[in-house]
């Protein structure tokens, strides 16, 4: 008869849902007491009255909605959703860097449940950076025009949209183990695709070479679909169609399935 | 003499790990430039609409600020790393000059910004940015950033010498995102509300872009450079001894 080293009375049973739980309490408590929190909403705002307040009338007048601020806010949601993602991207570096991860690997724990929770912190942060974002556009002015279907779509969208840059972010994080880089790493697709965007001007405002790409780039299809949802008291808010709903789903569903894939990659490696 | 040296050879040990780190070059000279065409794409036309006059002798040097700023983030984080690893515990019992250590992470920054700035001149000129002052004025508008930007560096670097986190330091970008936003980098003053068009005109940041206005396009130049150096020598005066009692304490743990 073989005896167990630890009594198997004793032994714990290692339960997936508790240990997702755990884990993920582990990403969020910090963020309570280290600033996290506090600076992604003080961003949000920082972000919604700093593209506001100074390109309200230069950029105000040549946009076609009933204000400047229905026009925006859509842009700032994305943008406060795209910060959560770098959060996201810092985190997971850090926690490749520390070794955390190959700890986690020798655990008796599945494959994926590290990442679950990372996901699951994240999305925590997303729904925070979607309520801060939407204050924020409430106060200069946005409302929502399209009904509880309507609205229901937007927070859906919003979230769905949230959780393909957290994976971005978080498969960045994993791939450079370098948490000083993350941040600025990201910066660039962040501020380059916000600006060569729809988000603050209708396209045709842009040079004429760069017009296809602002149109067509990732950015501008979320932005396009979230206007629709949020509707306007203008008809120049896109329809709810599947000709606008379905590029950013389209977009979303591609970038979850390419992500997962390259995750899986980087987990793989020593 | 050994105080030269030694700081020579320690910002040389700086620039070298920047410069050989390829990813964080690239990153901190591509994102400037990238942002400069969005930038110019962007507000271009609606600026010279309004002004008359060409959106990049605001705009390039808001994006060599930027570039500035973003990058003294990284270091300053760089510092806690070096800090936790003990390199500057080591670099204390070494004989020698015990500013050497600051004043090169200082110089070194100007350096770095210098360069970062450059680049940034390179994008706008292919755009459409031209010096007309002269040589003189073209020099001393390549420097304008680096001024404030190692005040701004310094007052980082402090943040990240007490604290524990590296997401700390990373709270300054806040504080450099409004400077840039309420700017006159950004669009012209008459563009933000009154109430605010106080702020935007006397922050350093503004300071800087209409000295570099004046230098490059022309235009007050004496009272837009003297904001500056009052600015950024206050910021000095201010983060001075903390910063060097931060530097100590960093330097002693065990």
């Amino acid at each position: 008869m073989t005896v167990s080293a630890v009594p198997l009375s004793v032994r714990p049973a290692p339960s997936t849902p508790q240990q997702w739980w755990t884990l993920t309490t582990r990403m969020i408590l910090p963020t309570l007491a280290n600033g996290e929190l506090a600076t992604q909403i003080i961003g949000s705002i920082v972000f919604t009255v700093g593209f506001y307040l100074p390109l309200k009338n230069i950029l105000g007048a040549v946009q076609p909605m009933s204000s400047y601020a229905q026009y925006l806010t859509p842009l700032i949601v994305l943008q406060a959703i795209f910060f959560a993602a770098v959060s996201a991207a810092f985190r997971s570096a850090m926690d490749a860097l520390q070794g955390i991860n190959r700890r986690f690997r020798a655990m008796p724990m599945a494959r994926l449940t590290p990442l679950a929770a990372r996901m699951t912190a994240s999305m925590y942060r997303c729904v925070i950076a979607l309520i801060v974002s939407l204050v924020c556009g409430h106060i200069i002015g946005f409302r929502f025009h399209g009904g509880p279907w309507h609205t229901a779509g937007f927070v859906v969208l919003a979230l769905l949209i949230g959780a393909a840059l957290a994976l971005m972010g978080d498969l960045i994080g994993a791939a450079t183990r370098n948490p000083e880089a993350t941040a600025p790493l990201l910066l660039v697709p962040q501020v380059t695709l916000g600006l060569a965007s729809v988000g603050l001007q209708p396209a045709e405002r842009f040079p004429h070479w760069i017009q296809p790409f602002v149109r067509d780039q990732p950015l501008s299809q979320y932005l396009n679909a979230l206007r629709a949802l949020a509707g306007d008291t203008t008809p120049a808010a896109p329809p709810v169609t599947w000709a606008v709903i379905g590029p950013a789903l389209a977009w979303v569903g591609a970038s979850v399935v390419l992500f997962t894939w390259l995750h899986a990659r980087v987990a793989r490696r020593p | 003499m050994s105080l030269i040296s030694e700081t020579s050879l320690l910002t040389a040990r700086i620039l070298r790990r920047w410069s050989g780190d390829a990813a964080t070059v690239a990153q901190s000279l591509l994102f400037p430039g990238f942002f400069l065409v969005a930038l110019n794409v962007l507000l271009g036309d609606g600026v010279k609409r309004v002004t008359g006059h060409s959106a990049l002798y605001g705009s390039v040097p808001l994006v060599s600020l930027i570039g500035a700023t973003s990058g003294a983030i990284i270091v300053a984080v760089g510092v806690m790393r070096e800090r936790d690893d003990g390199l500057l515990s080591r670099f204390w019992v070494v004989p020698s000059h015990r500013a050497s250590g600051l004043l090169s992470r200082l110089l070194a920054e100007g350096v770095r910004i210098v360069v970062i700035t450059t680049f940034v001149l390179c994008v706008g000129l292919v755009l459409g940015f031209r010096f007309t002052q002269g040589f003189g004025q073209a020099v001393a508008w390549l420097f304008m950033p680096a001024v404030f930007g190692m005040a701004f560096s310094a007052v980082v670097m402090t943040i990240a010498l007490y604290a524990q986190n590296a997401l700390v330091p990373q709270a300054t970008e806040v504080i450099a995102a409004v400077m840039f936003f309420f700017s006159t980098g950004f669009v012209p003053l008459d563009q933000f509300p009154k109430w605010l068009q106080p702020f935007a005109a006397h922050q350093p940041c503004s300071y800087v872009v209409e000295a570099m206005r004046g230098l490059s396009m022309g235009g007050p130049v004496a009272k837009p450079v003297l904001g500056t150096l009052l600015w950024s020598a206050g910021i000095a005066a201010v983060i001075a001894v903390p910063l060097t009692l931060g530097y100590r304490k960093a330097s002693r743990r065990d």
